[in-house]
């Protein structure tokens, strides 16, 4: 800045409300004797057309570049002066409020004298940092009216359906070779009349059958540039093997020799390496599984329409979004191998688990078979991997397992009235709507509810199990002779939010999940402009929470879209690359990971994203040589304000 | 034949290093004292206080004066140098920030007076004999200098034209600021000469090793670690202060595996560099909680030697507020 | 000298939390002693310890540096950068003389306003008790 800094100060009287404590005249006179103040005015009411036409006027006539106005607080008028400053010529930013209602005359209104002379502090250091401030210029970014959404379940499912439906192009990238998510392995479900994969199955009709998405399937988004507006993802397309001229004749099934633990059915059955991951799959074509191909050949001399190429490579696709959606769901929790037995004996098996055996689209038909028989006797155990029961186990209460094991245990009473059917729990939290007559009807048909402080053990004697546990209501030790164990497995963060985090630049909560910018005011949107979250990835959910959220996330990003260009605050951090060192201790420092090293020559530098940059200020303070700094809070400034906290000597 | 260039070259509380390390130039003196006239020079040559007196104001072309002005005696010879000086030069961390003796602005004069004479294990003075301002010997009496209430840097005293920061400036440093002296085309006057405008980490051959996030779980000394010499020594937990030190030493400690104290000083933009550097190592501590983070800060013994080691003097404060 | 003096207190506080419950107060009318000067920053991690031995330098004979609730930063995690600066920064002032009470970090949501004035009248006592900062510093200006 080159020119001289001419300060106007403007005191406003704000009726009586500031002139009833302080002296407005001795302010304004005091005010003339500060270093680079050319004029300093009083009015009544400085927010009003004729008190901003007194500082417009001023400006004008007096050639001013800085104006301070003693009012109110900036978060009543800030913007009121700011477009005063800009109508009289100057750039908005030029302006320094200070607090002399809320923050001195309403508070010290006993003490009028010092009052007055804290006001007088207050504007000398005001005056110190307006002759250093600087002309900003707001920051504005086009907004992409397109959509990718990463996670093709029940949350990203509506997600995409609810922007599509508004008009909105949409990207939707599912990892696994089908789309439907955890639900869709869900068998008959609790208070509505269908099964997962049925409900599941109309949501996806819909979606891709909308022409504006655009569904990648068996697909991966490995690279993710840009900013809210404009984001450009690299979606890497896995190969399948297999394409649509398939007509799942299940010929290459037959002929397959390898056989592995079907994910699809969490192990309790088998599949092929060429497979279809379940009846109701979509895309409705079969896909090999490459880790465990032997490249036998043998699928494809059987394939009648051709549809097999074992040497089909992946590829890449740009998309162009101006939002991106996480909805990409968790994981269960995986008990370690001997925790209640897991792992151990093949009758201890999840809640998960359990739900394909009674799905009638499952393996066995919807039969409770295990091991060849139906168990008479069952327990479960709830609160597996939550509520700190055990030590591999969360903290937290995973939601969604108490209404999900009740349901099923009304399930098997329904068929197999003859069994028994202990429920032992840490806690009963049936919430939800419907959910407290599971707990009713369960007890009703005499399920055997035990409350544990401490969790129970599960021992295997030859062929039986045996569960022991502490009845911590009638305070008793019990051993109960069971034929099954079923383990109602908490909710996880998901296995796949390392490689997400790796992509997208989102943070996590204590417990793993990613964690949104505010719990409570901002549940469906990252900290980071542009990016949205649906679903359990930022914390457990069920099945019409997640749905919730799912629409909830499109109706920010539609909110998003619905703009044409995004405008930013200029507060935000630069780095003067001449004096930068790449000493990168910054980076570390931004939560919203708007700094990253460039090459500039030999070395590099840092650099901000304009457009993530928040503004806090965080990297500044810590920027061991000075060289990043805040516009409108620079060092400099900051000093220069702090330097006239008292009046120096010929200051 | 013109005249050579006069210099001069004063310490004052110094350890002698900057001394050796103007010699430390090597064979380049030889070259130097060819085309200058050094007419003042205490630990090398004979010249008096009153041969200084005696030159016409403004007639020495540049004096670098070493060393904090610690007792009156400093103040004096430095004030009588600025007046027959074109230029004034503080050479050396001490004179441009006060430098390690600085840290006796954390003691006052009975303090330190004290330790040195009495409390140390290795003094052997049974009959608690202190220095005295003045003594009589055979009608003569005989004075020592005051010591100042602070150790000050030059430019408390004086007006300063240019720094050359070190402790001590090496040789390839003094060697550039003489040549930029030298050569008639002078920076603005304040400025920093001879070194770099960026930190340590611009040439330190670790700083490609950091990772994208540099957080610390750990402040370790330097005898608690055999330091890996291919990775950056403040993620090893060290604690180097190069990203807050002005560079242009070549990286000469961290390449013998010792981290950064901070030598050459704070880059043009930080005011205190104490302050700066606690604040850039307190930022990296990955810890959320109080207990935790004052845990780890316990481990320093010495914070405030370590932080503003070379430049307490110069500091905000400038040493220990005290209790009249 | 405790009788007259009155001691300056340099308030650096975070807008969105801090700044927020000080207006609060004074719509509410409440009353607290005139003796802070506010300096404000959009976030408590702009606080540099900079500012805070400028601001005894200066002339003030206590800082309070105020922001959100830990967990609650408006910028996610600032405010953790600040307790780890200050912790640090105020070991370091003890070791200058310059008493541990006069560099107070607290956390101020934007409700509140009661609780700012409990501290205000609380920390302007205190640092009655302790003196001015001022004489005690050797500073050249």
């Amino acid at each position: 800045m080159s020119e001289e800094p001419k300060v106007g100060v403007f005191v406003c009287h704000c009726g009586m409300n500031i002139a009833g404590t302080i002296s407005v005249k001795e302010v304004v006179e005091y005010s003339k004797t500060l270093p680079h103040v050319v004029e300093a005015k009083e009015y009544l009411f400085m927010c009003s057309a004729p008190g901003q036409d007194l500082i417009k006027e001023s400006v004008k006539k007096s050639g001013l570049n800085r104006v301070v106005v003693a009012a109110c607080s900036p978060s009543m008028h800030e913007p009121t002066f700011r477009r005063a400053v800009e109508e009289a010529g100057l750039n908005q930013y030029l302006l320094e409020m200070v607090n002399i209602r809320e923050q001195s005359s309403w508070v010290h209104s006993d003490e009028k004298q010092k009052a007055t002379e804290q006001t007088k502090d207050l504007i000398r250091m005001a005056v110190a940092k307006a002759s250093l401030l600087e002309p900003l210029e707001d920051l504005r970014f086009g907004v992409q009216p397109a959509a990718l959404i990463l996670g093709g379940g029940v949350a990203g499912l509506r997600a995409s359906l609810d922007l599509a439906e508004r008009g909105y192009r949409v990207h939707l990238v599912e990892e696994l070779p089908t789309l439907g998510g955890r639900a869709a392995r869900l068998g008959k479900l609790a208070h509505v009349d269908m099964r997962g994969p049925e409900m599941v199955g109309s949501l996806i009709k819909a979606v891709v059958s909308n022409p504006n998405v655009t569904a990648h399937v068996n697909s991966e988004v490995t690279g993710l540039d840009g900013s809210v507006g404009y984001f450009k993802a690299n979606i890497r397309y896995k190969p399948r093997f297999v394409d649509a001229k398939c007509t799942l004749c299940g010929e290459c099934f037959r002929v397959c020799p390898v056989e592995v633990p079907n994910e699809y059915e969490f192990g309790i059955s088998k599949r092929r390496a060429i497979y279809l991951p379940f009846k109701e799959a979509y895309p409705p074509v079969a896909v090999i599984d490459s880790e465990t191909c032997t490249r036998c050949g043998e699928c494809v001399k059987v394939c009648e329409p051709h549809a097999i190429d074992l040497d089909e490579t992946g590829h890449d696709q740009e998309a162009i979004a101006g939002g991106v959606i996480l909805a990409t769901g968790f994981s269960p929790y995986e008990p370690p191998e001997g925790e209640y037995g897991y792992g151990r004996s093949k009758r201890v098996l999840t809640l998960f688990q359990l739900e394909r055996l009674l799905d009638e689209g499952g393996p066995t038909g919807g039969e409770l078979i295990l091991e060849g028989s139906t168990p008479r006797t069952l327990a479960f155990i709830m609160c597996v991997g939550s509520l700190g029961t055990t030590k591999n186990a969360h903290q937290y209460c995973s939601r969604m397992c108490c209404a999900s094991a009740l349901k099923n245990m009304l399930r098997i009473k329904d068929r197999y009235p003859e069994t028994e059917i202990y429920a032992i729990y840490k806690d009963i939290r049936t919430y939800g709507r419907g959910d407290e007559k599971l707990y009713e009807g369960a007890a009703e048909h005499l399920v055997k509810f035990i409350m544990f402080d401490t969790p129970p053990t599960v021992n295997m004697r030859s062929e039986k199990l045996e569960v022991e546990v502490h009845d911590a209501t009638l305070q008793e030790d019990l051993l109960i002779p069971v034929d099954a164990v079923v383990l109602a497995v908490g909710m996880s963060p998901s296995q796949s939010l390392p490689k997400v985090r790796n992509v997208v630049k989102v943070g996590c909560s204590p417990e793993g999940f990613l964690r949104e910018a505010h719990l409570k005011l901002r549940p469906v949107e990252a900290p980071s402009d542009g990016i949205f979250f649906a679903g359990s990835v930022t914390s457990p959910k069920n099945v019409i929470e997640s749905v919730m959220a799912g629409s909830a996330s499109a109706a920010k990003a539609a909110a998003l879209f619905g703009k044409e260009e995004v405008r930013i605050e200029p507060m935000i951090a630069q780095v003067t690359e001449e004096i930068c060192s790449g000493c990168a201790i910054c980076i570390a420092m931004c939560p919203y990971g708007a700094i990253s090293r460039k090459q500039k020559g030999e070395k590099r530098v840092a650099e901000v994203d304009k457009a993530l940059c928040k503004a806090c200020g965080a990297c500044v303070a810590t920027c061991p040589s000075g060289a990043m700094q805040q516009a409108g809070f620079k060092d400099v400034q900051m000093m220069a304000q702090i330097a006239a906290l008292t009046e120096k000597r010929g200051a | 034949m013109m005249d050579k260039p006069k210099i001069a070259m004063y310490w004052c509380a110094s350890c002698g290093g900057c001394e050796e390390a103007t010699v430390d130039i090597a064979e380049r003196i030889l070259d130097l004292v060819n085309v200058v006239d050094i007419v003042f020079w205490p630990v090398a040559l004979d010249f008096k206080e009153k041969d200084v007196e005696k030159l016409p104001d403004g007639s020495i072309a540049a004096s670098l004066i070493n060393g904090g002005v610690r007792v009156t005696d400093h103040e004096h010879m430095v004030k009588i140098l600025r007046r027959k000086s074109k230029i004034v030069v503080a050479y050396g961390a001490c004179s441009a920030w006060g430098g390690i003796p600085g840290l006796c602005n954390l003691y006052a004069e009975r303090e330190f007076l004290e330790r040195a004479y009495h409390e140390v294990p290795t003094v052997d003075n049974p009959q608690r004999l202190t220095p005295q301002r003045s003594v009589t010997v055979e009608g003569v009496e005989l004075t020592l200098p005051e010591v100042l209430p602070r150790l000050l840097p030059l430019n408390r005293v004086i007006d300063v034209d240019y720094y050359v920061p070190g402790c001590p400036p090496t040789a390839d440093v003094t060697w550039r600021a003489v040549q930029i002296l030298l050569s008639g085309n002078l920076p603005p006057k304040g400025s920093v000469i001879g070194a770099s405008e960026k930190s340590l980490c611009d040439e330190c051959p670790l700083n490609e090793t950091k990772p994208d996030k540099v957080l610390i779980q750990d402040l370790k000394r330097p005898y608690e670690v055999i330091a890996d010499p291919e990775k950056c020594l403040l993620t090893q937990g060290l604690l180097c202060l190069g990203p807050a030190t002005r560079g242009g030493c070549g990286a000469l400690c961290v390449k013998a595996r010792m981290p950064c104290t901070g030598c050459f000083g704070p880059l043009d933009r930080v005011s205190d560099y104490g302050a700066k550097a606690a604040s850039f190592i307190a930022s990296i501590l990955d810890f959320q909680d109080e207990e935790a983070i004052e845990k780890v800060i316990d481990r320093l013994p010495d914070p405030v030697g370590t932080f503003y080691r070379y430049t307490l003097a110069s500091s905000s404060l400038g040493g220990k507020a005290r209790r009249k | 000298m405790s009788g007259q003096f009155e001691p300056k207190i340099a308030l650096f506080a975070c807008n969105w939390c801090t700044y927020a419950a000080l207006d609060l107060a004074g719509t509410s009318r409440m009353k607290y002693p005139p003796n802070f000067r506010v300096i404000r920053v959009m976030c408590s991690g702009r606080i540099d310890p900079q500012f805070v031995v400028e601001a005894f330098r200066d002339g003030a004979d206590g800082v309070l540096v105020a922001g959100c609730h830990l967990g609650d930063c408006h910028y996610i995690e600032g405010n953790y950068k600040a307790l780890r600066r200050m912790t640090l920064l105020r070991k370091m002032l003890e070791n200058m003389g310059i008493e541990k009470e006069r560099l107070r970090l607290e956390w101020i949501s934007a409700s509140e306003a009661a609780r700012f004035v409990q501290i205000a009248r609380e920390m302007v006592e205190q640092i009655k008790t302790l003196g001015p900062l001022a004489p005690r510093l050797q500073v050249n200006a």
